[in-house]
Formats: structure tokens, C-alpha cells, sequence
């Protein structure tokens, strides 16, 4: 039981982000084309969502990196 | 995931990868300014501008034909169109012979109220790019070799889905290993990449596939749907003297009631019969104005011949060209459409430095093993 439950935790952990963008990113692509001028709003969120995950690793990182407190500054 | 298992989708996601990558490149470079074209086209001079009219009425369908006629003489008219998001505009498309070839159409705009000539349509630098996207110049074959590298390309897609599970299930979703190699961040990089934007890229690489068999799905129309339309009519000539065309928009409206004319074709043009108009009707939302249906209207008397909605596969047709182009969504839509196509050059261009990389980590470790084993004790 315990370990059908780590297995589920584990999967969810690991693929529950991608699908939800995943699902978000159809229903935007969907929504523009069904929903008229509401739909296209829907779309700028759902649609731009993985581009705004990528930003924000990005932005997330860079501070880590380069920062006084960085492994890479404190290494040196 | 057995590891067995594991090395066989690898390998799968390895080479369909590496056989589509250039054509992928080529595609995602060229599709970037595709998706702006009508604003560069703008920017540059290519895109017609209608002339300012204070609410004056449109000219008649049949006015803009005789102004089409008049400007390409000894040529005939192919089809007559009307854009939904440029109402100040009409294009018109003359060929040498009603069914000429698509390549020696001239197309040419026209102001919807004074009918005079505005310019070429599709004309300037973004005709090259398109040439290059849809068949690299290299006509249908081109085209379905393009299909083929994206069908490629769903299944890399698909097999790196699969991948991602065992290479990423220790790890936080999102995480960049900063710290380790430069091969092993930029794989962080091209999961986290790949697998956000997994189902933009399969929507629009399966789309584009779809797209590319277009010519084959209209013969097909042609073969089945339009041959029984036009039965009937069966050995009768071409005809001798036309409707007029404004009798023909004018039946059409009728027939397909709360719709409008997206283009009309000519007697004998590809999209109709020698002896037939047929008009295209669209509806007025985002998804009715892509789904047309065709009118079949007597080339002399103008009288409705018959009206059919399109078959499934042309529906799938014209719903997957919006999917692919991402123009249904105003401009923020198409600036995300470009980033996600900037983030998709990052996967196929990171994937292949990770193969690169691989094979040179291997190749001193094998020729080590090699120098080990010819080292034969004297």
C-alpha cells in the first residue's frame, strides 16, 4: 500500500506541472477559437503560461548564479 | 521503467530527432517571420492599403471583376475574394486559362469602393520564406516530405515524453542543476523546456502536417463530394456567356442565410466545375469563419445548383490551418506564438548538443577500452 502511495506521490510530483500546462495550453488554443473575444484573453494566459514558466526559471536562476551568496562566488 | 525499455525510447527519440532536426530548424526559423507577415509586409511596402472613403457604399462583386478583367486583359478570372479583417479590400486572382496553375496566377487587390488596382498580393521577401516553410521550393513533393519530418517530429515529441519520467523523477519539477556540467544543465534545460511546451509543439507540428496534405484532401473533394454535386450536369459545355456576379453573391447569401461570401471560383477554376461558380460561405465566429461552405451555383443563370457542407477531413482541414498559424488571437497571441517557436529552436538545437556532447564523452572512453584490450602481454 505504502508503496503504491510514495509510487502515486512520485508521479504526481514529477508530471502534475506538465500536464496542467499542458491542459491549459489546449484550452487556450480551443478557447480563442470557441469562446470569440473572451476566449482570446484565456488564450494570452493559458497558451503563454510554459513562456512565462521558462521566464521564470530563468529569472529565478540568474540571481542564484551570480549573486554574493552564490556557490559558484563562495567556491572561489 | 525497465532500463531496457528506457534505452529503446532513447534511441527512438535519439534519431527521429536527429533525421528531422534540420528540416525542423528550417521550419521553426522560417515559421518566426511567417508569423508577422502581414506586419512586415506592412512595414515593407508589400501589404495593399485601401483608400480612405467616408462610409461610402462597396462597389458590386461585378464591378470588381470588370476592374479585375480590365487590368490583366486576355487573362480570366480564377477567383474573387473577400478578407473578413480587411473589409477595404477585394482580391482578385487572373490565370492564362480558367484552370491554370495556382504558380502563374496573378493576384491583385482592389478597393472595395472605388475598385481601383492597389497592388500584387503575395508578393516581396515573405514569399520566399512561405516557398521555403511549406515546400522549400520544391512543389507537393517537398510539401509531403515536410509532413513526413513532422510526423517524425510528434513521435520525438512522444518519445521524449515518455523519457522524461525516468530522467527527471528524482528532481523538482523545473529544476537547473547550476552546479554540474554544462551537458547536464543544458539537459535540465531541454526537459524543462520540451515538457512545457509539449503541447503547443505537437498541436502545431501535427497541424502542419495536416496542412501539408492539403492538396491531396481537395482532390479527393474534388473526386467525391464535388463529382456528385455537379452529376447532374453532367456533358453540359462550359458556358458561353457568365451570370453576372452580383446575382451569384446575391443567390449564394440566400441559400446559406447569416452567412457571407469568403471567395467565389470561376467556371472550370480547380475549387469548382466547368460549368459551375462555386461560392464559399463563412460564418461570422472565430471557428464558423473558418469552416466554409460551398455553394454550387449554374454558371449561366446563376441559380443555386446544390449546397453541401464540407466533408470531416476538409472541416479537420480548415480548423488545423488557424492551430498552426496562431493568428486567431490578436497580437499578444502571436507574440507568445513566437516565443514558444524560439523556445522550440532552444529544444531542437539543445538536443543536438547533448548528442554531440555524448558522443565525445564516449569516444575517449572507448578508445580507452580499445588501447586496454590491444595492450596483449608479451
Amino acid at each position: 500500500m505504502h508503496g503504491f502511495s510514495d509510487r502515486a506521490r512520485l508521479w504526481t510530483r514529477v508530471l502534475a506541472a506538465p500536464g496542467l500546462l499542458a491542459a491549459a495550453t489546449i484550452t487556450g488554443l480551443l478557447a480563442a477559437l470557441l469562446w470569440g473575444t473572451v476566449g482570446q484573453y484565456v488564450a494570452w494566459v493559458t497558451v503563454g503560461a510554459p513562456v512565462a514558466v521558462v521566464a521564470w526559471v530563468w529569472v529565478r536562476r540568474r540571481p542564484q548564479k551570480t549573486g554574493p551568496f552564490s556557490p559558484t562566488m563562495r567556491g572561489k | 521503467m525497465k532500463a531496457r525499455t528506457v534505452r529503446l525510447w532513447s534511441m527512438v527519440h535519439t534519431w527521429t530527432s536527429l533525421i528531422s532536426t534540420l528540416f525542423l530548424l528550417l521550419l521553426c526559423l522560417t515559421g518566426l517571420p511567417l508569423i508577422f507577415h502581414h506586419e512586415i509586409d506592412e512595414l515593407l511596402g508589400y501589404a495593399p492599403q485601401p483608400e480612405a472613403h467616408a462610409s461610402a457604399a462597396r462597389a458590386t462583386p461585378q464591378v470588381v471583376a470588370d476592374a479585375a478583367l480590365a487590368a490583366d486583359p486576355g487573362r480570366v478570372l480564377q477567383y474573387v475574394s473577400w478578407d473578413k479583417d480587411e473589409p477595404g479590400i477585394v482580391t482578385a486572382f487572373t490565370n492564362s486559362a480558367p484552370d491554370g496553375a495556382p504558380d502563374n496566377a496573378t493576384v491583385r487587390a482592389f478597393d472595395a469602393v472605388s475598385t481601383k488596382l492597389l497592388g500584387p498580393v503575395g508578393v516581396g521577401p515573405m514569399l520566399i520564406v512561405l516557398k521555403l516553410h511549406t515546400d522549400m521550393f520544391a512543389g507537393q513533393a517537398g510539401k509531403l516530405f515536410l509532413g513526413a519530418m513532422g510526423l517524425l517530429f510528434a513521435v520525438a515529441i512522444v518519445s521524449g515524453v515518455v523519457l522524461y519520467w525516468p530522467f527527471t523523477r528524482r528532481l523538482r519539477f523545473a529544476t537547473i542543476r547550476d552546479s554540474a556540467a554544462r551537458r547536464v544543465r543544458w539537459l535540465d534545460w531541454h526537459n524543462l523546456i520540451g515538457v512545457v511546451t509539449v503541447a503547443w509543439a505537437l498541436v502545431v507540428g501535427l497541424t502542419g502536417v495536416v496542412n501539408t496534405w492539403a492538396e491531396l484532401m481537395l482532390n479527393q473533394w474534388k473526386a467525391t463530394e464535388l463529382a456528385s454535386m455537379v452529376a447532374p450536369y453532367a456533358g453540359k459545355p462550359p458556358p458561353v456567356r457568365l451570370a453576372s456576379l452580383d446575382d451569384v453573391v446575391v443567390r449564394a447569401r440566400q441559400a446559406a442565410p447569416g452567412m457571407e461570401v469568403a471567395f467565389i471560383a470561376f467556371p472550370g477554376a480547380p475549387f469548382t466545375s466547368s460549368h459551375h461558380f462555386a461560392a464559399f460561405m463563412r460564418g461570422d465566429t472565430a471557428l464558423t469563419a473558418r469552416l466554409l461552405k460551398p455553394v454550387l451555383l449554374d454558371g449561366e443563370t446563376g441559380e443555386v445548383a446544390d449546397i453541401r457542407a464540407l466533408p470531416l477531413y476538409l472541416q479537420a482541414l480548415l480548423i488545423s490551418q488557424p492551430l498552426h498559424f496562431g493568428d486567431y488571437g490578436g497580437m499578444p497571441l502571436k507574440v507568445i506564438w513566437a516565443a514558444l517557436d524560439a523556445l522550440t529552436i532552444v529544444v531542437i538545437g539543445s538536443g543536438l548538443y547533448l548528442w554531440v556532447a555524448r558522443r565525445r564523452k564516449r569516444a575517449p572512453a572507448k578508445a580507452e577500452t580499445f588501447a586496454r584490450r590491444a595492450r596483449v602481454p608479451s
